[in-house]
């Protein structure tokens, strides 16, 4: 199996759906010669050409609403949106058009558009480009969200979000792009609504998105030499959600932490916690644990940046809190 | 895709037949604020009662294949862009025979077998869609125009100036055609924009832009004409200014306790789109009773089909949130 | 604050229960243990008792069903505030797109008072122990209420002291069953039966014996010699003046020891297991006059038939009054049903699962029978057991009813 970054998973898809279908383009900011902020797209422009690989002025309401346009017309645009803040910016299109096209029709519309957009700190940026704004949209009836934390998953989504007939937003995380991972020779599409159990484990399940499923992966292998069995589980589709794998996974284990780089306090989290309390509450042997973001925004200084955010080490202590273990 | 006719001005002999369905639109819209005061209509609606020509003549010049994007003063667009009244006041209604199956209401009317993408209810929701959507026409070489309708309060909002911008940097074929009534709901022009012409907002991005007196019915067809040929032929978006009066109200019910009282029976005298139609078609009265009692009766009979209609399921709620 | 008075559960498997009327009005003053209301459940009517004492403030639920762990009343000092909304309400609405293959969440009896009665010797596990609340996980709760393991008596080992599953699994290994709790005083007038055609007992006799009908059954019939047998109740009476002994208590005597020799039998069904008895707990099918109860005479083995007797007299005469409580009922592998004393000759009895048999007994006859070459009169006893045939083989009912013939016509093999 080839390896590629996450970064390379994300271009290969828009790349290889580009070639074989004329409605697939992408437009956004700075994405032609630039490649994106991110590199994402580097390279794209010289294989498809400006009119296919679109630079978009520094207008996110025209960039989101011309991409749901075009997805009215049959297109299968993919907009990508330079950081999640600057969603705030688009969601006026996304939110109030995209969503409820469908509905306000009475059925006779689908807008097939993807709105691709990445966050996450860690590298220091202040309060206006690393947020992670996930839980705005999953919120949203007529919209999907995807949140791919591997290679693999990235690729296969991203495929399959381009051929949804509903609006996805679809997130990635900034400092997931250099990551090395295997993916299978040709794309296979993942379908949008079902979880990856990443690790299986017997005591505690932790359900985590983003890159906060690599920091329950460390946790969980120092879990395991402490003699706690920990099960990591990615539901990549936050909506819809794949509630069925984690009812049975915290079924299993009795004990569950939820991890996410957003801030906890109202977050996507606590929509997780509700479906496990509510789904399988005579099987819960501890509180439901939820990490996240301190009630924060983003701060410049480092130190202050890697205090506010989740790290392993959370992890590891809510997995130790819900065995009642000291760690 | 394009029509068989092809013409730059309207026929003398059409003008009957345009007056006629500017006239079904009033007496539509006229019946819908009676079945809306006597309780009968649910939701929050607005009528376009005096801009029927904006209507009529602008969608009277589309080609088939063409798209519209409307605002939430619809009822005009919709039924100018071939809706039957029936699908409509079946939607006013709530049915699931209107023409957005009851999920929509005034402020959501939809036809996107005839080219009507939507009404929007977030003042200038739909432009950059259009321009979306005139891109998608520009990548698929297809000869297709977009065109959004918006009023004079959109011209100070993000999306009319992105959407402007962006159609014009693109190139794309869509017609913006600003329908500008002097009023932003309650707020005069004076009080929501720093400049008196509109026209001089699309000169800023370089659009081409032109005017026409949006009570004319023939001056607004003739200037979508050219605003349309220009868009389809590859020239760019185009920018059609028509100055409009709004005889009523913003909404159905609106005491607008912010107006001369005078100011509305004065330009229903002198600006009434109809009666200026009337007088240049020549009709005599008895000519224009029988076609005023034969739009009354097609109303009446929507309004009978709407009643007749069926009402959704609740659960039906639940249903096209996802393809 | 005033304690909420909420429906028990008062068995496995009781989901929810019909009060049919309050024993006590609003404003009267109520002591603990006294009977507080009747409940209908789906195996008995009974009086549920007051845990707490205090004036009965409220009545949230005066009748009808109530889902077990819900607030049906509010007991504390006279004038003290009462919650205003609805008792109903706290009971999580189901969402109408999730599936629900698995039941609600369930609550369970807080046993506030009982906890605080506790003699000292409950002090080392006071921390699970909090405002009269046990500390303890759902999952805890569900096990503990499976398997019937009392709460208050398991040590807490989870954050704060609080019980989780590990403690309860823990507990029930190590220590004897709790002990079920104290019976309630008779009180109040029986329930009108007739009043409720449909009630919850006679509904679940119907659910109960459909069910039964769909096991795979076998039945065996064999005559038994009652000569023996009817002197030893004759000696018996003769024996306890003061006490009614009948051939049932007899049966049930010897159908004890005949279980105890023959282990496969004194088994119940339990779908993915057979749960084996320690000891011989027999049903005894009463037909009260709300409709078919089965009490269970426990630990048969080690009575007396004349303590039977007593045993079986108070259960028979609950049974008739609507008395009878949900752990009369709980239990056993195996039921005696006798419908001698109508005249029946012989007849099937249908399961009574998860039991695994049950023994029809009709009328002794005098019937003439060659023995040793000559005609002899002899009352022959025919029975018919019923096995599950899922729990239990042909041979093994054979062998057991073999061994209670041979009981039967010898008493003294049983000894």
């Amino acid at each position: 199996m080839p390896e590629l970054t996450y970064r390379e998973a994300v271009r290969d898809a828009l790349s290889q759906a580009m070639r074989q279908d004329d409605d697939v383009f992408v437009m956004g900011e700075d994405i032609a010669e630039m490649g994106g902020s991110m590199g994402v797209t580097h390279g794209m422009l010289d294989e498809f050409g400006p009119e296919r690989v679109r630079n978009t002025p520094i207008s996110e309401m025209a960039l989101a609403g011309a991409a749901i346009g075009a997805a009215l017309q049959g297109m299968r645009p993919v907009a990508e949106v330079m950081y999640e803040d600057f969603m705030t910016l688009a969601s006026e299109q996304i939110v109030n058009q995209a969503a409820k096209h469908r509905y306000m029709s009475g059925g006779q519309l689908t807008v097939p558009v993807v709105f691709r957009t990445q966050g996450g700190a860690g590298w220091s940026p202040g309060a206006q480009h690393a947020q992670q704004l996930e839980a705005w949209f999953v919120h949203i009836p007529g919209l999907k969200v995807v949140f791919a934390s591997t290679p693999e998953d990235v690729r296969g989504l991203l495929w399959s979000s381009i051929y949804d007939d509903n609006p996805v937003v679809f997130f990635e995380h900034r400092t997931l792009y250099p990551l090395k991972g295997e993916v299978p020779d040709e794309i296979e599409p993942i379908p949008l609504g079902k979880a990856r159990v990443h690790r299986e484990g017997e005591d505690v399940t932790v359900i985590a998105t983003g890159r906060l499923v690599h920091e329950s992966l460390k946790a969980a292998a120092e879990a395991e030499k402490e003699g706690v069995s920990v099960e990591v589980v990615d539901p990549r589709t936050l909506q819809p959600l794949d509630e069925e794998a984690l009812v049975a996974s915290v079924k299993k284990t009795n004990r569950a932490v939820v991890a996410h780089e957003a801030v906890t306090r109202m977050g996507y989290g606590a929509e997780v916690a509700a479906v496990l309390q509510y789904q399988a509450f005579d099987w819960l042997d501890a509180p439901i644990e939820r990490v996240g973001a301190k009630f924060s925004p983003l701060p410049f200084a480092p130190v202050m940046e890697q205090f506010v955010v989740p790290h392993a080490d959370d992890v590891l202590a809510a997995i130790y809190r819900t065995v009642n273990k000291k760690a | 895709m394009a029509k068989v006719e092809h013409r730059t001005s309207l026929a003398k002999s059409d003008l009957p037949d345009v007056l006629r369905e500017m006239l079904l639109i009033r007496r539509f819209e006229e019946k819908v604020e009676e079945r809306f005061r006597a309780g009968e209509l649910p939701g929050f609606l607005h009528v376009a009662i005096g801009q029927e020509a904006c209507a009529v003549g602008v969608c009277r010049a589309l080609e088939d294949g063409d798209v519209i994007a409307s605002t939430h003063r619809a009822h005009g667009h919709t039924l100018a862009k071939g809706t039957h009244p029936n699908e409509l006041m079946a939607e006013l209604y709530g049915r699931q025979e209107g023409c957005s199956h009851g999920y929509g209401g005034s402020m959501h009317l939809y036809d996107v077998e005839r080219g009507n993408m939507g009404a929007n209810a977030v003042v200038g929701g739909g432009l950059p869609q259009i321009a979306g959507a005139a891109l998608a026409f520009k990548l698929r070489g297809e000869p297709r125009v977009a065109v959004a309708f918006f009023g004079d309060g959109a011209t100070n909002i993000g999306t009319f100036h992105e959407a402007l911008n962006l159609a014009q940097l693109w190139q794309v074929p869509a017609v913006f055609v600003l329908e500008d009534n002097h009023w932003a709901e309650s707020t005069p022009e004076s009080q929501h924009s720093p400049i008196r012409d509109l026209s001089d907002r699309a000169k800023a991005f370089g659009m081409k832009a032109l005017k026409a007196d949006g009570q004319d019915v023939e001056a607004v067809y003739k200037t979508a004409r050219k605003a349309l040929d220009h868009a389809r032929s590859g020239e760019g978006p185009v920018f059609v200014h028509l100055d409009c009066v709004r005889l009523h109200g913003h909404y159905i019910g609106d005491p607008q306790v912010y107006r001369d009282k005078d100011e509305a029976r004065r330009l229903a005298e002198t600006r009434d789109p109809i009666a200026l139609l009337r007088e240049k078609v020549g009709l005599s009265d008895a000519d224009f009773e029988e076609m005023d009692a034969e739009v009354t009766e097609i109303v009446e009979a929507s309004v009978e089909f709407a009643k007749n209609g069926t009402e959704p399921a609740p659960e039906d709620a639940l249903k096209n949130i996802y393809a | 604050m005033a304690t909420q008075v909420i429906l028990p559960r008062l068995g496995q498997g009781m989901e929810s229960g019909t009060i049919v009327k309050w024993l006590k009005s609003e404003g009267e003053r109520v002591e603990k243990g006294e009977p507080l209301f009747e409940l209908d459940t789906d195996k008995v009517t009974q009086e549920v008792e007051a845990e707490t004492s205090g004036v009965l403030l409220r009545i949230a639920v005066a009748e009808g069903e109530v889902p077990v762990g819900e607030t049906v009343a509010f007991i504390g000092e006279e004038g003290e505030d009462v919650p205003a909304a609805s008792a109903r309400g706290d009971a999580p609405a189901k969402a109408e797109a999730e599936p629900e293959p698995e039941p609600g969440p369930e609550r369970e009896q807080a046993p506030e008072a009982a906890a605080e009665s506790e003699p000292a010797q409950r002090d080392d596990f006071r921390a699970a122990i909090s405002n009269g609340r046990v500390k303890a996980s759902p999952l805890a709760r569900r096990i503990a209420r499976e398997r019937g393991v009392d709460l208050r008596a398991v040590r807490g080992t989870g954050p704060d002291g609080r019980i989780v599953a590990e403690d309860v699994e823990r507990a029930e290994a190590g220590a004897a069953p709790a002990a079920a709790p104290a019976p309630a005083a008779p009180a109040g007038p029986p329930a009108e039966v007739e009043s409720r055609p449909l009630s919850n007992v006679r509904k679940t006799i119907a659910r109960r014996l459909t069910q039964a009908w769909t096991v795979p059954a076998f039945m065996l019939t064999v005559q038994i010699d009652m000569t023996r047998a009817n002197a030893l109740v004759a000696g018996q009476r003769e024996l306890h003046p003061d006490v009614r002994i009948t051939l049932t208590d007899l049966l049930t005597k010897l159908s004890a020891q005949a279980l105890m020799r023959h282990p496969d039998m004194n088994v119940q069904f339990a779908g993915d297991a057979l749960l084996a008895f320690p000891s011989a707990d027999v049903g005894i099918a009463v037909a009260a006059p709300a409709g078919l109860v089965v009490p269970v005479v426990r630990g048969a083995e080690r009575l007396t038939i004349a303590q039977i007797a007593q045993v079986r007299a108070d259960l028979v005469g609950r049974a008739r009054d609507g008395k009878l409580r949900a752990e009369d009922l709980d239990g056993g592998t195996f039921t005696i049903s006798n419908l001698g004393m109508y005249d029946v000759d012989q007849f099937v009895a249908v399961l009574n699962p998860p039991q695994a048999s049950i023994l029809a007994v009709g009328a002794a006859r005098d019937t003439v029978v060659p023995r040793n070459g000559e005609l002899e009169i002899v009352p022959l006893l025919t029975v018919t057991l019923t096995c599950d045939h899922r729990a239990v083989d042909g041979a093994v009912g054979a062998e057991f009813l073999k061994t209670l013939k041979a009981f039967l016509e010898d008493p003294g093999l049983a000894l």
